[in-house]
């Protein structure tokens, strides 16, 4: 925790015009930018279709675990994943070495579509995360907050 | 790695249940699953074998407590146990914000045990991380069976480090002490992350703190 990414509402008002225009030119239901992690650092789109904190996890594991067979074929990483479905899909690329951007996209455009967009779109998303504050995050609460009840009951 | 969302109003901490294959990380998620008012959780991902043997990890979202307007949800992640699925449990480290070893009571997982924690040190040094760094806590799991160590023997071998972390003796099929382990590494992630505030403090934490007593006082007391 040397190191806490900060997101203000500017930040994120910039990452989701980055996304949002994104989706527009790509057609896509749903983008969702996480670490590596599996956090959720900014989505946009349609959220009310799946869980968006269970798909970054998930995403992060699969994106890692492929790791290993390019490096058996004597590649680093895989820059991107595509998963297809029937008719949903998942297309997840490489933002940079902290960050994966996830697209969920369905018929009403193509894999190459987003592949497209999404290239330029990482660039974009990179350049605003890589200016984050990641000094001190200016929250800060008392003792009594967090002590007074358990964080978790039964 | 928390992540601080300004425009979301919420804080994201990761927890990673630690410990050699059986010890009982997996029943940990399900019963916080089971127990916890489903308002405050979402489903509980478990990417299992046949045998429900963890293969990937188990992964529960919580929401806790509202800190001054400021949602603060929890990741909680288990790491597959088995030996062959180190590369696995180095994924699940990553960006990790606290820590729960979960320990087998039973004598004959001894050597698991410590096998297990000293991985748990080189997979974190292996992200440039030192276990002191990062809050943990130690669950000894199993206290129902019979062939048990006793706990300060687990005291010695697996919290014995020069600064002693919280120790819970668990019986998490039960639920014995499963919320409580919880509930003090959540804390003490809080507090961590608190103190890494750059904002000045604006009241002194109201926690006890001895005070030597005034000169006069101090006369008294000695008579």
């Amino acid at each position: 925790m040397s190191a806490i990414p900060c997101l203000t509402i500017e930040d994120v008002a910039n990452l989701d015009g980055v996304l949002g225009e994104f989706l527009k030119k790509a057609e896509a239901e749903l983008t969702v930018v996480i670490d590596r992690g599996g956090n959720v650092i900014s989505q946009f789109g349609d959220m009310t279709v799946m869980d968006v904190t269970i798909i970054a996890a998930l995403a992060a594991g699969s994106f890692a675990a492929t790791k290993e067979l390019a490096r058996r074929i004597g590649e680093v990483e895989f820059n991107a994943l595509y998963h297809q479905g029937n008719g949903n899909h998942i297309f997840m690329n490489s933002v940079d070495d902290d960050t994966i951007m996830i697209t969920v996209f369905g018929r009403r455009t193509t894999v190459g579509l987003v592949r497209f967009y999404s290239s330029s779109t990482a660039q974009a998303v990179a350049k605003l995360l890589k200016s984050l504050s990641t000094g001190g995050h200016g929250f800060s609460f008392d003792a009594s907050d967090v002590t007074a009840t358990p964080l978790f009951s039964e | 790695m928390s992540i601080i969302n300004y425009a979301s109003r919420e804080i994201q901490f990761k927890i990673v249940y630690y410990g050699p294959a059986l010890c009982g990380k997996t029943t940990n998620l399900d019963y916080i699953h089971k127990r916890i008012n489903p308002e405050n959780r979402g489903d509980l991902v478990s990417l299992a074998t046949a045998a429900d043997r963890t293969l990937f990890f188990d992964f529960l979202p919580l929401n806790a407590v509202v800190i001054k307007g400021f949602v603060t949800k929890f990741q909680l992640y288990t790491v597959p146990g088995q030996v062959i699925y180190n590369a696995t449990r180095q994924l699940v480290l990553r960006s990790v914000d606290g820590m729960i070893f979960v320990a087998d009571s039973q004598w004959e997982k001894m050597e698991e045990n410590v096998e297990s924690f000293k991985n748990l040190e080189d997979n974190l040094a292996k992200q440039n991380i030192s276990i002191d760094e990062i809050p943990y806590v130690v669950q000894y799991n199993k206290r129902d069976l019979e062939n048990i160590a006793p706990v300060n023997y687990l005291e010695y071998v697996l919290n014995n480090r020069k600064k002693r972390v919280q120790s819970f003796e668990v019986v998490s099929s039960t639920g014995q002490n499963v919320f409580a382990s919880l509930n003090a590494v959540s804390q003490i992630l809080l507090h961590k992350f608190s103190k890494q505030s750059d904002a000045p403090k604006a009241a002194p934490s109201p926690v006890a703190i001895p005070v030597e007593p005034p000169a006069a006082q101090k006369a008294s007391a000695t008579v």
